[in-house]
């Protein structure tokens, strides 16, 4: 822009700044943008400033206490599934509910699809299979996993019984793909925020954007927010589990390691496994068990890893034959593993796992993240809650057992738990009923035929 | 105690061809019968019968582990028919005898003849008995039925080399076994020799103290290396080469005399886990049982292997009284462990059966390490049954002694 700026000017400008530096404040942009302004032919129209923040409604201070005046939020949007929450289970929930036949809105906090998956950088699909090799991870899942193995760069150890470890943007392009394929509609940048409930029934969401504070009605609303923050909101019964907060980097020039002088000194601890990208690796942090919900915590577990991962990184530098190898990034959204876990009319069981049971209403089967037990059925109730309806969770936050959360939240297992969510929510509206009414014969069958694996 | 021993093989001119068919039927009987518990119901509690039957394991048991286990019932009825019929046993029903009985056939037929002096029966049941007492029964493996019960361990071929070697040796001189080496046989006729000393006495009424000096000599001189042997081997063991054992185990060197090797716990585990050492943890504990690992653990409310040990080796506990004796405590090595690598992993935590693993945040680390709660922990070793790294486990249970928690 600022080679479209002549030197008088650029001169001009730089005077005046000069000249107010002293007096405390600075004409410096406005007169940058006067200048991009006169030279571009930039037209910026003037927008109502009332169209996202009214200060109207502006919270005030009561008797020292803050308070927002009650208020009408404007209707952005109505639908017949809302998924709320663009992650592994979400976009998953949004593209099979929208295949099942119904209306579907996807709403997602981020600008891009994947959450932990893609923003986490978490690439390895660590889950998939179980003992043996067999692959569980089956629907629409696999068939990203399909359309990525097409793509150049796009997805490694794509072989029968390993775990394969895909591209983040590989992953997000995919997604865009598919979602503008179902005909999904969608909005980015919306943060769920609250449910929309009369009397037990969840009848849409609120959500916060730069747009301001907006409702979309829905019949059925898919909890694919991870933290439950959805049915949370809705009333329904849950825990709140403190578990590990990690954060992934990733780190490249692993195949410029000198390998003769790294014979010298012991390999670095933290070097990752290999990624798509040729000498990229990507890194894992467990990070400590803390909650993941609390905003001083999250901020801490932010600074606190990045910190230590860019140290690391040096330390690895250090080390003979590794001096090349540099921090890529890390990634843009912290590893949250589990928060809010639904209280619903059946749970995911370690018990069940052990003894292999097999549920009437399965509607998934997860897999083994080192491949050293047997699959373990979802039963359809895990992502039904007790008390509230027309609302499910799906994702890392359905009903469970400590034991199995570690299983539960990996990838894979949140595409198949999105999978069912997304036709249960579709086949609720078809009948009209509400979710914990649904046939589940008919949800099996759907399922079935999107090629999900149900046992 | 007096004369060599009488030789068990049947004397072809006394017993008549009728008489000696019907016994050969029942030996062969009782060597089917004996297979066929060993291997077809190795699950139940059955198999522990063979081995129990034999009166100097029952007596080698009782000193030295100083217990009354209900089974040695069976074993001292046997030593108790032996006071008036000396090795009818050994006659009618010993499977190895039968074994060894018809490779010596063989034997003369082809030629060989049997061995002239050389009768160690005696001072195998002088030392072990001696021994026994003192916590450690030396030679008690020498046993014919526990050799023939730990021929079919399985999965570990070398089970087998016992009764082969004693096989080759009937070959080579005939009769060689029974007659003049076998411990049970041996201890059957110091039973017998006592009886009839007794019945001597009460019917004479003639002095007691008869026996030659020579005799005496004998009986002290074995009785002294038995204790010193002992002695020696409690002192000299070493705790750094201790195996985990199974359940219920006796102190390391104890067990290492008390065990017969007859297998039956390695054959009674429904998981598979005990195996038989074969020289890994040292000589003196070859074809003894040791737990591994590597695919199964042992089950909480399992107690298979106690109730088939015949020897008192292996204390019957509970499955409570199983938690509350540790058979070991794992360790955790970081530099295999995939938390140290920041991977993924909860499996031993996961499959912890008594949920006593946690994962502690370490600041200094910056990683998960594993920690294990020896309150919990009763080194049932699912941990390092699900521990997914290879080829070696980061998880690994060691001998509550050796763990430095222990």
């Amino acid at each position: 822009m600022d080679h479209r700026m002549n030197r008088r000017d650029c001169l001009r400008a730089l005077g005046l700044s000069g000249l107010t530096a002293g007096l405390g404040w600075t004409a410096a942009p406005s007169a940058r943008a006067q200048g991009v302004g006169e030279s571009s032919g930039f037209q910026s129209s003037v927008i109502d400033p009332r169209k996202v923040q009214d200060a109207r409604t502006a919270a005030t201070i009561v008797d020292g206490k803050v308070i927002q005046p009650q208020r009408e939020l404007p209707i952005l949007h109505q639908t017949d599934v809302l998924v709320v929450g663009g992650g592994s289970a979400g976009v998953v929930a949004a593209i099979a509910a929208r295949r099942a036949g119904a209306n579907v809105t996807l709403v997602e906090r981020y600008g891009h699809f994947g959450g932990l998956w893609t923003g986490g950088l978490v690439v390895l699909i660590l889950g998939h299979i179980v003992k043996g090799g067999k692959q569980v991870c089956q629907g629409i899942g696999e068939e990203m996993m399909r359309r990525m193995d097409k793509l150049d760069g796009a997805i490694i150890d794509r072989r029968p019984g390993v775990n394969p470890t895909v591209d983040a943007e590989a992953a997000k392009y995919v997604m865009v793909e598919m979602i503008e394929e179902a005909g999904v509609d969608v909005f980015l940048h919306c943060w769920g925020v609250d449910a929309i409930v009369t009397g037990n029934t969840v009848r849409g969401v609120v959500f916060e954007s730069k747009s301001g504070r907006q409702a979309i009605l829905a019949k059925i609303v898919v909890d694919a927010t991870g933290d439950g923050d959805l049915f949370a909101a809705a009333g329904a019964e849950f825990e709140h589990r403190s578990h590990n907060v990690g954060l992934v980097s990733r780190i490249g020039n692993l195949d410029r390691i000198d390998a003769e002088k790294a014979k010298e000194a012991p390999k670095p601890r933290r070097l990752g496994s290999a990624t798509p990208a040729p000498g990229v690796n990507w890194v894992n942090l467990t990070g400590p068990e803390v909650d993941g919900l609390d905003l001083a915590t999250l901020t801490r577990m932010e600074m606190n890893h990045r910190k230590f991962i860019w140290k690391d990184v040096q330390r690895t530098r250090q080390t003979p034959g590794y001096e090349k190898v540099y921090l890529v990034e890390t990634a843009p959204q912290i590893g949250v593993r589990i928060t809010r876990v639904l209280n619903g009319l059946n749970r995911v069981r370690l018990s069940d796992l052990k003894a292999a049971t097999k549920f009437p209403d399965v509607v998934g089967v997860g897999g083994a993240s080192n491949a050293t037990h047997g699959e373990w059925q979802i039963p359809y109730g895990a992502l039904v809650p007790t008390t509230v309806d027309n609302v499910l969770a799906s994702g890392r936050c359905i009903s469970m057992d400590m034991g199995m959360a570690d299983l539960v939240r990996l990838i894979p297992n949140c595409f198949v738990s999105g999978h069912a969510a997304g036709v249960a929510a579709a086949v609720a509206v078809q009948d009209h009923c509400r979710p914990r009414d649904v046939d589940i014969a008919k949800v099996q069958k759907i399922l079935r035929q999107q090629e999900a694996y149900l046992g | 105690m007096s004369g060599p021993a009488k030789p068990n093989r049947p004397s072809d001119t006394t017993e008549n061809t009728g008489h000696r068919r019907i016994r050969w039927i029942v030996r062969g009987i009782c060597l089917v019968a004996a297979v066929v518990v060993l291997l077809a119901a190795r699950q139940t509690r059955w198999p522990v019968v063979i081995p129990a039957m034999s009166p100097f394991i029952a007596a080698c048991s009782i000193l030295a582990t100083r217990t009354f286990n209900v089974i040695a019932v069976l074993g001292l009825a046997v030593g108790f028919i032996a006071f008036w019929r000396a090795r009818w046993f050994c006659r009618w029903v010993c499977p190895l005898g039968f074994c060894a009985d018809g490779v010596s056939r063989m034997g003369r037929r082809c030629g060989r003849k049997p061995a002239k002096r050389l009768s160690v029966g005696r001072w195998i049941v002088l030392l072990t008995l001696a021994g026994a007492c003192l916590g450690y029964p030396v030679l008690l493996w020498l046993d014919p039925l526990a050799i023939f019960s730990g021929t079919f361990a399985f999965a570990a071929w070398p089970a087998i080399v016992p009764l082969l070697t004693l096989l080759a040796l009937s070959f080579m001189w005939p009769h060689i076994w029974c007659g003049r080496v076998c411990p049970l046989g041996a201890f059957q006729d110091v039973l017998a020799s006592l009886a009839r000393r007794i019945r001597r006495r009460t019917s004479e009424g003639s002095p007691p103290q008869r026996w030659s000096l020579p005799v005496a000599r004998r009986t002290v001189l074995g009785i002294g290396a038995g204790a010193a042997l002992a002695s020696t081997a409690r002192l000299a063991h070493r705790p750094a080469s201790r195996p985990v054992r199974p359940p219920g185990a006796i102190d390391e060197p104890g067990l290492l005399g008390v065990c017969i090797r007859c297998g039956n716990c390695i054959r009674a585990c429904p998981t598979r886990i005990i195996e038989p050492s074969l020289g890994r943890h040292g000589v003196a504990s070859l074809l003894t049982p040791v737990l591994q690992f590597r695919e199964n653990y042992c089950l909480v409310d399992c107690t298979k292997c106690m109730e088939v040990c015949p020897s008192g080796a292996l204390i019957r506990l509970s499955a409570e009284g199983k938690a509350s004796k540790p058979i070991g405590l794992p360790e955790v090595d970081m530099n295999v462990c995939l938390l140290g690598a920041d991977r993924e992993c909860a499996e031993c935590r996961r499959w912890c059966p008594h949920e006593a693993i946690r994962y502690v945040w370490s600041e200094s680390e910056y990683t998960l390490i594993p920690q294990i709660d020896p309150q919990k922990c009763t080194g049932c070793g699912a941990c390092e049954a699900v521990c997914p790294t290879k080829p070696k486990k980061a998880i690994v249970v060691v001998p509550l002694a050796d763990s430095p928690r222990g």
